[in-house]
């Protein structure tokens, strides 16, 4: 694609989504919806490969369909209240089909069978923005209305989001499927805690996006596709592999690596309000996402591929890594020590 | 009394077919019940105008039997997910340079194969499978003409082929063979010194794309020896209706439903091909082109 036109996609998709954030009317909201995914679409089939249009359709069918339902939900809302003010919700129905329609924008469980299929269709660089940026402007709907909307189907679909997403990712041979029922998951995590402590769905939306950035660079710079890729990476970039496996361990939550903070945070606060079932659910949902976290750092280091690997060839390869890959891996690896300031900040 | 009003309604769908009445009418009209799926009708027989509701076999004992067996795989799904990918656990996946997918040493290696020819359309090429000596390999043989039928419509004919059958899975969910652990695509054959096409058909997810195939030539020898035949999946190209596509694109792993065999030399005569497997290894020294196709800018 000339670099003119990914440039205006990016800023398309950049200004709709503060468009989407900064607005107070409804439909100012959804065409910063619609401008975002419009922008999305030429920049998911720019390998015009039978799976990226396919990836295409699946990304448009799903958008469109949640971006209806949204507009659909706050023309009843206007109906009904004689106001399109976004912070003035307060009819059950307009508010089901808004959680309902941000749910498909994010990728949740029940609605999350499109973005496995879109992640495998996109290049790493794209998915990048989809499992990111993307997120920020369903959210930032979703969290100007915490108080309003139903905070049983809120929590109800942050625990299915957390169990699905780890039992889906299972079976994965393809990274970029991994990381997709890696983002299902996380952000279950978010969306469960957004009734109780929306501060600390913040917090943990702001570290998921830094600890995902720093997994995708890694991918991105190794050109890592399949789970036995794995076995000749560390042939090519030993201290990479070392990295992404400190940065697994991170999103899988271990101290003393960042992920374990909002974890942390939001299991103490689940305690607090006495939710300990809530508590232990999301915990053994978080080992299933581990597990196959492991799994990706056990290929990498602790096999030894059965076939020949070309060493003498790989090492001389130089693996170019993006520049911003450095400050990331110190953000997501020794954050945790910070945690007094987070607490008083938030 | 039910039979004859049905009866009628279907005349009359018949005779307004070109208006909007029958749209209108909807399920009464059971004639005018679009199908979504192709009947193909070949050239110069008569239309098939049997309505709709008396085709259907209503039998409680078929859905009995249909239930159970649906039910039986879903069961088969859950048990393979908690076992790893397509029920074949991690470790194998990790550590497996070759495998063997299919291989004929009894009927029902045989079963899984649809074979076919241009009969189909009023040809004369016969084609047969059949097990080979010993219950060792499938052997492949026939007859191929390329008389064309006498129909005015066909002008092209001469081909004989065998498909594996789709996977299904339960409730009729595709299945797919994941092959992106390999990169090869090995065949131990004997054949007969004629070249055959291999083609690949990937999951079509839109129905624009379903005459989307990927195909390779074989070229084995004739002769009394078996011989192996790699061919790397970086080579297939894509064509539509046997047309190669001007865009090509190298052939995704993930999703393949079906694996066939063509011969279409246009050469009348006896042909035979015996195969003993169709496997996968994975070529670790294969470094070579990512794909070979050069893709040129039609309009830069």
């Amino acid at each position: 694609m000339h670099p003119s036109i990914t440039s205006l996609l990016l800023i398309a998709l950049s200004t709709s989504t503060i468009i989407t954030m900064s607005s107070y009317h409804w439909m100012f909201a959804w065409a910063g919806l619609e401008i975002n995914m419009l922008s999305m679409l030429p920049l998911i089939s720019k390998e015009h490969h039978p799976r990226a249009v396919e990836a295409t359709m699946k990304y448009f069918m799903t958008q469109a369909a949640a971006s209806a339902m949204l507009i659909f939900a706050s023309t009843i809302n206007a109906w009904q209240t004689a106001q399109w003010d976004i912070s003035l919700l307060t009819p059950s129905t307009p508010m089901m089909m808004l959680t309902l329609a941000i749910t498909m924008k994010l990728g949740l469980a029940p609605f999350h069978f499109w973005l496995p299929e879109v992640s495998l269709g996109t290049t790493n660089s794209v998915m990048l923005i989809i499992t990111t940026w993307q997120k920020l402007a369903p959210l930032a709907i979703i969290i100007l209305l915490h108080n309003s909307l139903n905070h049983h189907l809120l929590t109800s679909l942050g625990l299915l989001s957390m169990v699905v997403g780890g039992w889906g990712g299972m079976n994965q041979l393809q990274i970029r499927k991994i990381m997709a029922y890696s983002s299902i998951a996380h952000m279950g995590w978010v969306v469960m805690i957004l009734p109780k402590a929306p501060d600390l769905s913040l917090l943990y939306l702001m570290l998921y996006i830094m600890l995902n950035l720093t997994m995708f660079l890694i991918i991105i710079s190794t050109a890592l596709t399949k789970l036995t890729s794995l076995f000749s990476t560390q042939n090519k970039s030993f201290p990479m592999m070392i990295l992404m496996a400190l940065t697994l361990l991170s999103m899988g939550g271990l101290p003393p690596m960042t992920g374990f903070l909002p974890k942390w945070l939001i299991l103490q606060e689940l305690i607090y309000q006495h939710q300990t079932q809530m508590a232990t659910l999301a915990s053994l949902s978080t080992l299933l996402s581990l597990f196959f976290y492991l799994r990706l750092v056990f290929n990498a280091f602790l096999t030894t591929p059965p076939n020949t690997s070309n060493v003498t060839k790989n090492w001389r390869n130089q693996t170019n890594h993006h520049i911003l890959l450095p400050q990331m891996m110190i953000l997501s690896l020794m954050l945790l020590i910070i945690t007094p300031l987070v607490i008083s900040l938030f | 009394m039910m039979a004859l009003v049905l009866n009628r309604a279907f005349i009359f769908s018949r005779c307004h077919q070109q208006n909007g009445i029958s749209i209108l009418l909807g399920p009464c009209v059971t004639g005018f019940i679009s199908r979504p799926y192709s009947t193909y009708r070949r050239p110069g027989t008569k239309p098939d105008n049997t309505p709709h509701w008396k085709t259907i076999n209503f039998s409680f004992q078929n859905a009995a039997d249909e239930m159970k067996k649906r039910l039986g795989l879903i069961k088969k799904e859950i048990v393979d997910h908690c076992k790893g990918p397509e029920g074949r656990s991690f470790v194998e996946w990790m550590v497996e340079q070759t495998r063997v997918v299919w291989e004929f040493r009894n009927q029902k290696d045989l079963d899984g194969w649809v074979v076919s020819s241009d009969a189909e359309i009023g040809g004369k090429s016969e084609a047969y499978l059949t097990l080979g000596k010993n219950n060792q390999s499938a052997l492949l043989y026939g007859t191929l003409n390329t008389d064309v039928p006498r129909d005015g419509e066909t002008r092209r004919s001469g081909y004989c082929s065998m498909r594996s059958k789709l996977q299904w899975g339960a409730f009729n969910q595709k299945n797919f063979y994941d092959w992106s652990t390999f990169n090869t695509l090995h065949l131990r054959v004997r054949g007969d010194g004629r070249p055959w096409m291999v083609n690949i058909y990937t999951d079509p997810y839109y129905s624009h794309q379903k005459d989307d195939l990927y195909n390779y030539f074989m070229y084995p020898r004739g002769g009394p020896y078996w011989e192996e035949i790699k061919i790397p999946f970086s080579k297939f190209f894509l064509s539509s209706r046997g047309r190669i596509q001007d865009n090509q694109y190298l052939m995704w792993l993930d999703k393949i439903r079906t694996l066939g065999f063509t011969l279409g030399d246009k050469a009348d005569g006896p042909f035979q091909l015996e195969i003993d497997f169709i496997g996968l290894s994975k070529d670790g020294a294969y470094t070579g082109e990512e794909f070979p196709y050069e893709q040129y800018k039609r309009n830069p």
